[in-house]
């Protein structure tokens, strides 16, 4: 029903678009497209602003030269944070107004109906960079098919304070829950205490909170992602850890967003918190000139997750190109995702984000893209953890909806205040949970 | 009420007077007599087109008036309305219309914990708001309408936080309360006040103070703006009476500023609760909904079902429950006006 829908917007888009839309849609089946046939079509790609400016600058650089070589013309348009979110949804509402966008792994599946079929796309990237990993068909794949293509994710890891570890009897970034909770303590003794975010930050909320759960054995959903499976002794577990070590927090992670988990670290208020590597990259920047920023440039390390009962884990955020089915430019949404992924272009593009975000390509582990910074290493390891949330299950809708509800969030939160006991933190949780699956498989 | 009556009145003959007046200096007699009664002047009335049989006929024409803003209304409020009631009932999607499921999604709504705390959350926040709105708002005007040096300066200054954009005086306000490093408790602390200041935004109760709070300084001004408006338009005879009368400051203040200042008021009244009742910026920049949806009003808790989660059924019905709160304002509202016209 929706795929004929579909076809016959198309078609009535294709009717003023005139000679130039005709082609350009049939040449979708022919794998080289002579140049002359994107001549004047238009391309319109949504972004948002990357925290390296070097990687927003090539995305135009990359939108000029493509536009140069094919004659088309291809325009960016750049929203900020939620803004970008509410105008792909638009797009996709309206089934006019871009044809390409940056957006999430949860996008993939709410929207998978509405997005073009890039399977062989991805599988010809894949075979070019060693395979794709784990966590880049979990965003992308949708009922075995790629319905969008990985851009990369931004590990997140804890960024720590060497000096007051040193400080607290510590030289190393504790590598069990139990040694995280004995360094929690003994760092909040020092009066450099620790903090983990437990407000409703939608980047670090989800990849602080996630990577607890799970290294406890807990989890969302059990594999079908309709089931339910939040209250397990692992859970449990993991809610009982977490009251016990905010205790040593410093005050105010409950209301912490986005920004305040930085600022305070950057203040010298907290010796741990779990970060992408954006604190490090910004401090390095302002080191030359300010010797605050010095100081913490060369008292800090990146550490990844400690392991739990139940393994090591990690949670990062994800962005991918959502190619637009709406599209009447067809072939000029595909020649751009190619100038993308070619060689040219990506290897180059992840070399100069500094393991900001980094393209979930296996291959890519023995290639020359990582950042010469010693105190940027252990991001090539932790580009090999990441887990999206909804696991067990796939990152559905209602995987999507628990993490901007900050479900498991404030299941923790309530715990840790005291609000409720862990187990009815738990049971609040399992409600809330089978709620968002009710409304799912509404018949 | 009954005054303002005859004094439009009177302004409304005189101000027709000089019309025929400044006819009769610049041109002669007969043109003055055309200018009384301009509509069948020679060349129209020959060829009466439609439009002039439109014109003539005040039914009408009185329809042709008011036209556009019937069908900006019909485009702008109605429409939308309408299909938000629609989607409602629907399990829609960003990305799939969905089917008609009748009051389900009320009922999902009502079993979740999370909506009825906000629910409680609104009511909250909407009657402290227009509370401390009501209170300060015409305390201010009181003091506004005395004379002092700078009154104009001040009264200018006074609409400020009304005139900076959301955005940015939430941005000031999320400083001043920020969990690690607010200004509020650096003072409090640095003078002695207080040992540890407040946790503004991490205590839940607190929390939904805070966001209560800056609502209320933003919306002040209007109250105190109108108010005084309304207080200006109170004639001084009336005052000078009741002291002759024997009525003191309070005597004065109770019997003639409040009776007279009362219909401005409770309009300003109602719009406030409608808008705090609605509002999403603040609470949205301060605190997302958090600590543990201890802020989450139905504005944001619908932005964040509806566009974030993409379940635009869900979230309409979430936006759909103010409806009947603001349906009994709007309600009342109207009559009052219609009663205060008809007099």
């Amino acid at each position: 029903m929706i795929q004929d829908r579909r076809q016959a917007r198309v078609s009535r888009r294709k009717l003023p678009a005139g000679a130039v839309a005709a082609p350009a849609l049939t040449a979708l089946a022919t794998p080289a497209i002579a140049q002359g046939v994107l001549k004047g079509t238009k391309l319109t790609v949504l972004a948002g602003q990357w925290f390296v400016p070097e990687t927003n600058a090539m995305l135009d650089q990359l939108a000029a030269d493509l536009g140069r070589d094919t004659g088309m013309e291809i325009r960016i348009e750049r929203f900020a944070g939620d803004e970008l979110m509410t105008k792909t949804a638009a797009v996709i509402g309206s089934g006019r107004g871009a044809d390409l966008a940056v957006g999430v792994e949860f996008d993939t599946y709410i929207y998978a109906a509405k997005l073009t079929d890039v399977t062989d796309l991805a599988d010809e990237i894949g075979r070019t960079y060693g395979g794709w990993l784990d966590s880049a068909k979990a965003a992308s794949v949708v009922g075995g098919r790629w319905k969008s293509l990985p851009i990369g994710q931004a590990p997140a890891a804890w960024n720590w304070r060497t000096d007051m570890f040193r400080a607290a009897g510590m030289n190393t970034f504790p590598d069990t829950f139990a040694g995280l909770l004995d360094a929690a303590k003994k760092l909040h003794a020092k009066g450099t205490p620790i903090g983990m975010t437990l407000g409703k930050a939608s980047g670090d909320g989800r990849s602080t909170n996630y990577p607890v759960l799970w290294a406890f054995g807990g989890k969302e959903f059990e594999a079908d992602g309709k089931t339910v499976a939040i209250n397990s002794p692992g859970t449990l577990a993991a809610v009982e850890w977490y009251k016990e070590i905010y205790q040593s927090f410093i005050p105010g992670t409950t209301a912490w967003l986005d920004p305040d988990n930085n600022q305070a670290f950057l203040a010298s208020k907290i010796s741990a918190t779990v970060n992408v590597n954006t604190i490090y990259l910004a401090s390095r920047a302002a080191a030359a000139t300010d010797p605050a920023r010095k100081n913490i440039v060369d008292n800090m390390e990146h550490g990844q997750w400690p392991s739990g009962p139940a393994g090591r884990f990690a949670c990062y955020n994800v962005n991918v190109w959502l190619p637009f089915a709406s599209s009447p430019n067809k072939a000029g949404q595909r020649e751009f995702l190619k100038a993308w992924y070619s060689r040219a272009f990506l290897p180059k593009w992840t070399k100069i984000g500094q393991s900001y975000f980094i393209p979930q390509l296996a291959g890519f582990d023995t290639e020359d893209v990582w950042p010469s910074d010693p105190k940027l290493k252990i991001f090539r390891e932790l580009n090999k953890l990441n887990r999206l949330p909804g696991y067990a299950g796939p990152p559905s809708p209602a995987a999507a909806e628990a993490v901007n509800k900050f479900i498991l969030v404030d299941m923790f939160a309530k715990a840790c205040t005291g609000q409720l006991t862990p187990r009815d933190a738990v049971a609040w949780a399992e409600k809330e949970y089978q709620q968002i699956v009710r409304r799912r498989t509404r018949t | 009420m009954r005054l303002p009556g005859p004094r439009r009145n009177t302004s409304r003959s005189s101000a027709a007077a000089p019309v025929p007046e400044t006819a009769g200096v610049s041109t002669s007699a007969p043109t003055g007599a055309t200018a009384r009664s301009p509509l069948p002047s020679r060349g129209w009335a020959v060829r009466r087109s439609f439009l002039t049989d439109v014109i003539d006929n005040e039914r009408a024409l009185g329809y042709l008036l008011v036209a556009p803003v019937v069908i900006l209304l019909l485009a702008l409020v109605a429409y939308p309305f309408f299909v938000a009631v629609g989607y409602a009932l629907t399990d829609r999607t960003l990305a799939d219309p969905g089917v008609f499921i009748g009051l389900e999604n009320f009922e999902l709504l009502w079993d979740s914990q999370i909506y009825r705390q906000t629910l409680r959350n609104t009511f909250i926040f909407t009657a402290g708001s227009v509370t401390i709105r009501l209170v300060l708002g015409v305390g201010l005007a009181l003091l506004l309408n005395e004379s002092f040096r700078f009154r104009r300066a001040v009264r200018a200054a006074i609409l400020l936080p009304w005139i900076v954009p959301t955005v940015l005086g939430t941005m000031a306000w999320l400083w001043m309360f920020n969990p690690n490093f607010s200004v509020l408790n650096y003072i409090l602390v640095q003078s002695g006040l207080m040992s540890q200041g407040f946790n503004w935004l991490t205590n839940p109760d607190l929390a939904l103070f805070s966001v209560l709070l800056v609502n209320a300084w933003r919306g002040v001004p209007f109250m105190a703006i109108v108010v005084l408006a309304g207080l200006q338009a109170i004639p001084q005879d009336l005052y000078d009476a009741s002291s002759i009368d024997g009525a003191g400051k309070f005597q004065r203040f109770r019997y003639v500023t409040l009776p007279l200042v009362m219909p401005v008021m409770l309009t300003a009244l109602v719009l406030s609760i409608i808008w705090t009742f609605s509002d999403f910026g603040i609470v949205y920049g301060l605190t997302r909904g958090g600590p543990m949806n201890a802020t989450h009003v139905l504005a944001t808790l619908s932005y964040q079902t509806g566009l974030a989660s993409g379940n635009i059924g869900e979230g309409a019905a979430v936006s759909l429950t103010m409806l009947p709160v603001l349906l009994v304002l709007i309600i009342w509202q109207l009559r009052r006006i219609r009663r205060s016209t008809a007099m």
